[in-house]
């Protein structure tokens, strides 16, 4: 395993840093988010052309770049830090992986291409309207259809990541008894898509309906929780770097303010109440930096120990986000609660990437089970 | 995974396991659990004390000696090898893999040893140094008083100047391990005059003089580790003072600050362990279903995977060559957090069997009991929880210090 940050991925850092501060600074970011959409197709192009972002950890043969889940960490950092509102982890870490993990190689290649650009703007739908993140709660009926004229969807989606503004949607579905993924044009006949106004708006999300909806399948029909399971574990990680950005950045909010912000005479940051605060979260970012290097080592080198890291990096990530994104808002006082100081956008995507994907609680309860407790 | 730090390491690793297969003594690994974790005074020490008596463990200290294994970090012409913090870190996750100890020298090796490296003379080092790596000096710590614990740069024991001489008066609490010691490193005021930091001065004075004595203070854990000393009028030649008359609190920084980034990868052994036998414990009550416990022993197991995580990323610092941050601080905050929290979820989990201890004399403990009392004090040693989080602050956030007192009683 290889740890630690070398001179190319601090290169790689700074570069998405300078074009999100160029072409998505926070102001951008909140026109944005009043939007449906939530995100310029301009700035998710130069995304992949100039940076290649999206295809950063999709393997050449497929049109990426080839480089490994590590650098991708780095950018999904950068995102997060930044509460960049486009189909990022939707499209280059869920979909992507859907497919690099699907084992289809005719799927591979037909969609993975498109999504490496940025052309294709992916996303998975997978849970229902119980919200519930275990597979064995999908009812979505997938049908097939007499000889070769393939598959029909029956059922509803919620929750789902740029579900209104993907082109291709990957759809888990019921085979009966098992579960398979499924690709759907966005376009498909009798596909209704509904944008959701979410609590976080600088994070999108939808209700799809699908009624005898015409289908792909990918892979076979009951590799889908197979599949699905990696997915998900590598979304949580994937996650978790978007946290530690955030945590990372709200933290550096709060411990500019407690210099500049003078009451009693002396700087906030000399009071302990404060100053101790501060120094608790330093230990919860770095610890989460420290988890986050390691997992996204564990990813590129896929070890085995990536479903036991990455259920305790989602646990880890939203406690600490949500930690650090609170004490934020009472670090900055009267400030840090009007709707014109970033402090509660920070609050708002603590909270929903805490329950996105489970919470600390329901992640916690996975690594007992894996760590076989 | 293991951390890949090159060929060179991979080189390091395979020899200096070989060494070990080939050098340690039959039944040495027997002997004692030599790498779980033992609070001092605590429960499982005096079999692991009882294990340094005996013959395989001598030979072990001999090898070890012989091939500059004892103190390796430390440069050669004073005993060690100036062997780096990630060879030193191998070192150490390979004699826990091997089940064998790692021969350290306390205070003497992890204290006195940096200070003297730093601030002492070329005479200072040959004189103070071997001894240590030798086993011959066993330290302990004289710095905190009955007045000055936290504001050490408050203390009262005096140091008086007396021709060639040093005469040394005052009393010092807490001293762990004062009763194997033959030697202390001592804080005294040498200049009462001078504004607080700056009359201090670093002394090594011999432990076994007549006019030390000291008696045991009870812990609440029911040991009695550490001791109150009163010096007497202790003489000490000035060529044991170090760095220098009145510059001791220079000195006390580095000895407080010095880090080891050697014990970064191998931190969480010990814990991880202790872990394990926690999960085993809530399995013999019948509560590992039960879904606090779950979550309870699923944050145990994240926070010591957190350490190894942190560990990990020191050493392969260390490997590129950066400079240690604030790590060292805040693993030390990390850890005794954790293990006083721990602790209580240790003792929820033995239910009311937590309730009764041992038959025995004095106040025998069962584990759970002592880490449950004994992880009290891991937030106060070494500088207090606060303490660690002024310096967290301060140092790695730069944020501003707090007002002093000054002496009309208004704050600048
Ligand atoms: C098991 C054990 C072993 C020890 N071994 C040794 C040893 O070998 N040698 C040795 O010299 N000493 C030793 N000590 C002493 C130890 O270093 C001191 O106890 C410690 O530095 C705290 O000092 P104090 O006990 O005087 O508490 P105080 O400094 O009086 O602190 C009391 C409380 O006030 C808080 N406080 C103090 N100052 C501040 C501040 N500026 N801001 C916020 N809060 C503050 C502290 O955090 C603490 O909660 C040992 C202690 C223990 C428990």
């Amino acid at each position: 395993m290889i740890l630690g940050v070398s001179a190319e991925q601090e290169e790689l850092r700074a570069s998405v840093r300078r074009f999100l501060a160029d072409r998505a600074p926070i102001p951008v970011v909140r026109e944005l988010m009043d939007t449906t959409d939530g995100f310029d197709p301009a700035v998710w192009r130069q995304a992949g052309d100039q940076l290649g972002l999206q295809g950063i950890a999709i393997p050449e043969e497929y049109g990426g770049s080839g480089f490994s889940f590590a650098e991708q960490a780095i950018v999904l950092e950068e995102l997060g830090a930044a509460l960049y509102g486009g189909p990022y982890l939707a499209s280059a870490v869920l979909a992507a992986g859907a497919l690099l993990a699907s084992g289809d190689e005719a799927a591979r290649k037909a969609y993975l291409p498109g999504i490496a650009s940025g052309e294709t703007i992916a996303t998975v739908a997978f849970t229902e309207e119980d919200g519930s993140w275990e597979p064995d709660a999908v009812r979505l009926a997938a049908a097939e259809l007499d000889a070769g004229d393939g598959w029909r969807l029956d059922g509803r989606k919620s929750f789902v990541l740029d579900g209104h503004t993907a082109n291709l949607v990957l759809v888990v579905a019921r085979t009966g008894a098992h579960l398979a993924l499924f690709a759907v044009d966005a376009g498909a006949p009798g596909l209704t898509r509904t944008p959701l106004p979410t609590l976080d708006q600088t994070r999108k999300l939808a209700r799809l309906d699908f009624e005898s909806v015409p289908a792909v399948l990918i892979g076979t029909p009951e590799d889908g929780a197979a599949v699905l399971s990696r997915v998900l574990d590598v979304a949580a990680i994937a996650q978790g770097a978007e946290q530690l950005g955030g945590a990372q950045r709200a933290l550096d909010m709060a411990v500019e303010y407690a210099k500049v912000r003078y009451q009693f005479g002396r700087p906030i940051g000399s009071f302990q109440a404060i100053k101790h605060r501060c120094a608790d979260l330093l230990l919860e970012v770095e610890s989460l930096r420290s988890a986050v290097q390691y997992a996204a080592a564990a990813v590129a080198e896929d070890s085995a120990e990536v479903p036991v890291v990455a259920s305790l990096v989602k646990a880890y990530a939203s406690d600490v986000y949500f930690h650090v994104a609170g004490e934020n808002i009472q670090i900055h006082g009267g400030i840090g609660f009007t709707w014109e100081h970033d402090a509660h956008l920070y609050f708002k995507r603590a909270k929903a990437s805490e329950l996105f994907l489970g919470d600390a609680s329901y992640h916690r309860e996975r690594l007992a089970t894996r760590i076989g407790i | 995974m293991e951390l890949d730090l090159g060929p060179e390491i991979a080189q390091f690793r395979a020899d200096i396991r070989a060494w070990i297969t080939t050098h340690a003594p039959d039944g040495l690994a027997e002997l004692a659990d030599w790498n779980t974790l033992i609070t001092t005074g605590g429960y499982g020490y005096g079999r692991r004390t009882a294990a340094t008596q005996h013959e395989a463990y001598r030979q072990w200290e001999a090898e070890l000696l012989a091939a500059r294994l004892i103190c390796p970090q430390w440069p050669e012409q004073f005993g060690g090898q100036g062997m780096d913090a990630v060879r030193v870190a191998v070192f150490n996750e390979e004699l826990d893999s091997a089940g064998v100890p790692r021969v350290n020298r306390g205070m003497g090796e992890s204290l006195v040893g940096p200070s003297v490296i730093v601030h002492g003379t070329d005479e200072q080092r040959a004189a103070f140094l071997p001894r240590i790596v030798s086993g011959e000096d066993v330290y302990c710590q004289g710095f905190s008083e009955p007045g000055t614990g936290s504001d050490l740069a408050g203390l009262q024991t005096k140091g008086v100047v007396d021709g060639d001489e040093i005469v040394i008066t005052g009393q010092k609490l807490w001293t762990s391990g004062a009763a194997r010691a033959n030697k202390m490193f001592v804080l005294c005021r040498t200049d009462p005059d001078a504004e607080k930091h700056a009359g201090i001065s670093f002394v090594l004075i011999d432990f076994t003089d007549p006019a030390v004595s000291y008696q045991p203070v009870r812990q609440m854990s029911g040991a009695a580790e550490f001791c109150e000393d009163f010096l007497d009028g202790v003489r000490a030649p000035l060529f044991n003072v170090i760095g220098g008359l009145n510059n001791g609190w220079r000195v006390a920084m580095t000895t407080l600050g010095y880090e080891r980034g050697g014990s970064a990868s191998t931190l969480h052994l010990g814990y991880e362990r202790e872990f394990w036998e926690l999960a085993q414990t809530a399995r013999k009550r019948g509560v590992s279903a039960d879904p606090l416990v779950r979550q309870q022993l699923a944050w145990a197991y994240s926070q010591v995977q957190l350490m190894r995580f942190s560990g990990l990323r020191t050493l392969a610092g260390l490997a590129e060559g950066r400079q240690p941050g604030p790590e060292a601080s805040i693993s030390k905050l990390f850890w005794s957090e954790y293990h006083k929290r721990l602790g209580e979820i240790a003792i929820g989990i033995e239910g009311t069997d937590g309730l009764i201890r041992p038959d025995g004399d004095g106040y025998p403990t069962t584990y759970w009991q002592n880490v449950f009392l004994s992880s009290r004090a891991g937030t106060i040693y070494s500088g207090t929880s606060e303490i660690q989080r002024n310096i967290i602050a301060e140092r790695a956030l730069k944020l501003p210090r707090e007002p002093r007192p000054t002496a009309n009683g208004a704050s600048r």
